[in-house]
């Protein structure tokens, strides 16, 4: 509650100081689009997966070195009612000049040079609520965060300290297509309450200095955080009937490195980090903190005529004991994105790819995005979950096609 | 029969010798060209119109910084409309020593993420679905191409130099071009570019050519493809030169922030 005082006592200091002084005009900048996405099921019972239309607008002021900048949506969801309604987006302030820059207020922070997957960019968390059959700059829950940046010709470093921590959001609502507890087990409940308290030592922070220079860029980071994804520790509830399974959430650090490099048409991309005791999921209520290292190596192609090609590889290595763990120490993930556009970029065709290496199971995302003109987009798309076992094996039921109208302006 | 011998190596000499020079004076004109005073910084508004053949239009508009540091340049861009790709940028630096790649760095504001991109894959590729090259759009090195003088010819009204280019590199989506350069001011005014065929795929033809501070600036720029019939207008808006502006403006830095 405490934050939200704070937030707000910030946003009347800068907007009484974007119009206190009337010697030069403010500056608005708007945008924003309308947009509606629908999606069924290709198998039994064909039914509505997702059915939602949003508005987006954004508003940025600024005068002289302020700025203000809000971005609202007003959604409304026919399969989620919970979800219709007004969500504030970003909303943050800035006050900058050549060399520094401070931006104060609820904003989505990204790190790192993975294509959708994560390893040094865990500041911001996710929002499975459609899991990742959504675009995937919309599953990102912003921050309430201070951050400062100090930038020159060489590096950029940055500064975060975010007081309250966000958590992934996950689908556990029976009505939803997407919960995760339909496709576990009927008698399973889940409490995502515990979360860690909101007071001063509970505050996440770190930073990240990065170079860009003539043939490469590098940074280094480091993050006093939590495990955003919680691990869950599983019980009898007080029923007897079912089992309940409580999402942890743990200090842990990382420490982490990504340097990107072009060679001819490709870019050669690398990102590493270590979590340093990480909690890990429990086989039943014992938990275990064991460091893991995640490593990322990706290559961009580039061979001209609108293509563009890109293939990643991640892996985690979890160390020490797994005794009391219900992970493999190995796991691996491998991404392949490919898109083209045709028709002087009237229409673009793409497939994104995940495939979990240890356990087989894979997620694609085919779409083509057609240009009606400036303003409209039409697209339609097909998702496709494969597999046995594993986080895209779960929905291999919810394989949907699905179509979007975006309207920009 | 030696007189005749040496007669025929005379002549064939000469024509060598002449065919060097006018490839000499090919090359120099371009140099020219490229070296023509534009400042060490400049500014520009761009509007972008793609017209297809049945006469509908798209617009793209644009607003750039470049910077020249020694013989490279450094290059900002970000896209204003339409609403799609508004707040987009590209940060280029562009190096003029053949062989060295461009660094490239594309924002794209929905997903707040700068990515490196390759520097020498996209030359060849239509820019933004226009019926420019991203080479059309950047600076190219004058060796990159040889360039032979063919004759000089009246353009409307204007004396001008056409010269023949035919690029090093096999890969160039041209065979040759050849360029009208009008004399007064060393500005190309007129291109056609022929494909690998040999059969003339685009011609530009560049128009409003004025005096802004002291520098000879181009408004318009029409390009068309004559093979589909679509073509691709830049109307060059509000252009300043030597604007005060340092090295930070070109930085992964400047790229996030933003306009």
């Amino acid at each position: 509650m405490l934050h939200y005082k704070l937030l707000t006592i910030f946003f009347f200091l800068t907007i009484s100081l974007l119009f206190a002084q009337d010697e030069e005009e403010i500056e608005i900048r708007t945008k924003g689009f309308v947009d509606t996405y629908h999606a069924f099921r290709i198998k039994t019972p064909n039914d509505w997966l997702s059915s939602r239309t949003r508005i987006r607008g954004e508003i940025a002021l600024s005068r002289q070195n302020a700025g203000l900048f809000i971005s609202l949506n007003s959604i409304y969801n026919s399969i989620l009612p919970d979800k219709t309604g007004f969500e504030l987006r970003e909303a943050f302030m800035t006050y900058s000049n050549d060399e520094w820059e401070f931006k104060i207020g609820r904003q989505i922070i990204i790190w790192g040079i993975a294509d959708a997957v994560r390893i040094t960019d865990i500041v911001s968390p996710m929002d499975y609520t459609e899991f990742l059959a959504q675009d995937y700059d919309d599953i990102r829950v912003p921050v309430n965060a201070l951050r400062t940046k100090y930038s020159n010709s060489f590096f950029n470093l940055e500064v975060v300290i975010i007081p309250v921590s966000n958590y992934f959001v996950l689908p556990i609502d029976k009505n939803n297509p997407w919960n995760i507890a339909n496709n576990i087990a009927d008698e399973c409940l889940f409490n995502l309450d515990k979360k860690p308290e909101q007071n001063l030592k509970n505050l996440e922070f770190g930073g990240r200095i990065a170079f860009y220079l003539s043939g490469i860029d590098f940074s280094v980071s480091i993050l006093r955080t939590w495990n955003k994804m919680p691990v869950f520790i599983k019980e009898v509830s007080e029923d007897d009937y079912s089992v309940l399974l409580t999402g942890i959430h743990k200090r842990m650090t990382m420490l982490g490195a990504d340097f990107s490099f072009p060679i001819d048409k490709f870019v050669i991309r690398c990102e590493v980090a270590e979590y340093f005791n990480e909690v890990q999921s429990p086989i039943f209520n014992k938990l275990s903190l064991n460091s893991s290292t995640n490593s990322l190596i990706g290559i961009d192609w580039y061979p001209g005529d609108d293509w563009n090609l890109g293939i990643q590889y991640s892996h985690k290595y979890i160390s020490g004991s797994l005794s009391d763990v219900d992970d493999y120490r190995n796991t691996g993930m491998g991404t392949v994105r490919i898109s083209k556009d045709l028709f002087r970029n009237t229409l673009s065709i793409s497939s994104f790819v995940y495939v979990d290496v240890a356990q087989g199971d894979i997620y694609n995302r085919l779409s083509a995005d057609y240009s009606l003109n400036d303003q409209i987009h039409l697209i339609l798309g097909y998702d496709l979950f494969s597999g046995c076992n594993g986080m895209f094996a779960i929905y291999k039921n919810n394989s949907e096609l699905w179509i979007k109208a975006k309207y920009n302006f | 029969m030696k007189t005749k011998i040496g007669i025929i190596l005379s002549f064939l000499m000469l024509i060598a010798l002449s065919t060097k020079a006018q490839i000499a004076n090919g090359r120099e004109i371009m140099q020219q060209v490229k070296d023509r005073p534009n400042g060490d910084t400049r500014y520009a508004e761009m509007q972008m119109i793609l017209i297809k053949k049945n006469g509908s239009q798209r617009e793209r508009k644009i607003v750039s910084w470049s910077m020249d540091v020694g013989k490279d340049e450094k290059k900002i861009m970000f896209f204003t409309y339409p609403g799609d790709v508004n707040g987009t940028g590209f940060l280029t630096w562009d190096y003029d020593k053949i062989g060295k790649d461009d660094d490239k760095w594309l924002y794209l504001p929905a997903m707040k993420k700068t990515r490196r991109i390759s520097g020498s894959s996209s030359k060849t590729d239509y820019f933004m679905g226009s019926d420019f090259t991203y080479d059309d759009m950047g600076s190219r090195n004058v060796d990159e191409d040889t360039h032979k003088l063919i004759k000089e010819e009246i353009l409307d009204g204007k004396k001008c130099w056409v010269v023949e280019s035919s690029p090093i590199d096999k890969h160039e989506i041209y065979s040759r071009k050849i360029s009208w350069i009008r004399q007064e001011c060393l500005s190309v005014v007129k291109v056609e570019y022929f494909d690998k065929l040999n059969k003339l795929h685009r011609t530009l033809v560049v128009s409003d050519i004025r005096v802004v501070q002291d520098f000879w600036t181009k408004h318009k720029m029409e390009m068309t493809d004559v093979q589909t019939g679509h073509k691709t207008l830049i109307i060059i808006n509000n252009p300043k030169y030597n604007i005060k502006v340092d090295s930070k403006l070109f930085t992964v830095a400047k790229l996030e922030k933003g306009l």
